[in-house]
């Protein structure tokens, strides 16, 4: 299983516009291209799972996740905010690469947990936060997570 | 969408969330990548649940505690005609899209609250 498989040039944006953790998220959100009511049900379940402790996991990086009955199979987005916006991540510091993973309640092949994982290990790495603010297309993203065998 | 169907929604999404958190490998990344407790996050999880439930309409929530005492899945989706809780055709027609999930729907089969995704 490759992180690749599952992003799609459509589904990131580097130039986030939000200013606030929940214009972000609702950004992100969008990139998935659900219908208005979704949007928003997926929306509320992502700030519930925040509510829960944030998923800003340190270095710059965050991982919201969550399953949700909107989405029929596995979802993922990518988002990058330079300037940085504040997720009450880990270490405290602003947030400035985002990642969100949404999967349905069951899934057959059980991909949630393995590219939450996988996404976490990728995001470990310890130059990654500099090459994904060098990155200038979605492609090159795309570029990335193959370069690093992802 | 029908109000009492967004509200089931959440509800169902919730219980996929407490499910996951339960669960000791889902469950272990949460506490070990995020730094939360899933036992306290269930607990919140649980109350979260309790305040929803209230909100319910009481011919609703009668199927809806029916369903809960018979397993995890009291609502299900649809798609390709085929309820995902029982894996049994359903009628799927409708004049537009936009009539989808107007009505609170559940299948002549298997009873779970019915949420049309295509």
């Amino acid at each position: 299983m490759q992180l690749r498989d599952f992003f799609s040039p459509e589904a990131i944006r580097l130039d986030l516009e939000g200013e606030t953790k929940d214009d972000v998220l609702k950004e992100l959100v969008g990139l998935l291209a659900l219908d208005e009511k979704s949007e928003g049900i997926l929306f509320k379940m992502l700030k519930r799972r925040e509510n829960l402790g944030s998923t800003g996991i340190g270095r710059g990086i965050a991982i919201p996740h969550c399953r949700s009955l909107v989405v029929n199979r596995l979802r993922v987005a990518f988002g990058r905010k330079r300037e940085g916006v504040d997720f009450k991540a880990i270490d405290g510091k602003p947030v400035h690469d985002i990642f969100l993973i949404v999967a349905p309640p069951l899934e057959v092949s059980n991909q949630y947990l393995p590219v939450l994982g996988k996404i976490a290990q990728f995001s470990k790495e310890p130059d990654i936060a500099e090459r994904l603010d060098e990155l200038e297309t979605p492609d090159q993203f795309m570029q990335l997570l193959e370069e690093r065998g992802a | 969408m029908h109000a009492q169907l967004e509200l089931l929604l959440e509800m169902q999404d919730l219980r996929a969330q407490r499910r996951a958190l339960s669960e000791q490998d889902l469950g272990g990344l949460e506490s070990e990548l995020f730094e939360i407790e899933p036992e306290l996050a269930v607990r919140r999880i649980d109350d979260k649940l309790d305040e929803l439930e209230d909100r319910l309409d009481a011919s609703v929530r009668g199927r809806y505690e029916r369903l809960k005492g018979a397993g995890e899945r009291m609502v299900v989706p649809v798609m390709g005609g085929i309820c995902y809780g029982c894996f049994m055709a359903v009628p799927t027609a409708w004049a537009s899209d936009a009539e989808r999930n107007e009505a609170i729907d559940v299948c002549d089969n298997c009873g779970r609250f019915l949420y049309h995704l295509d």
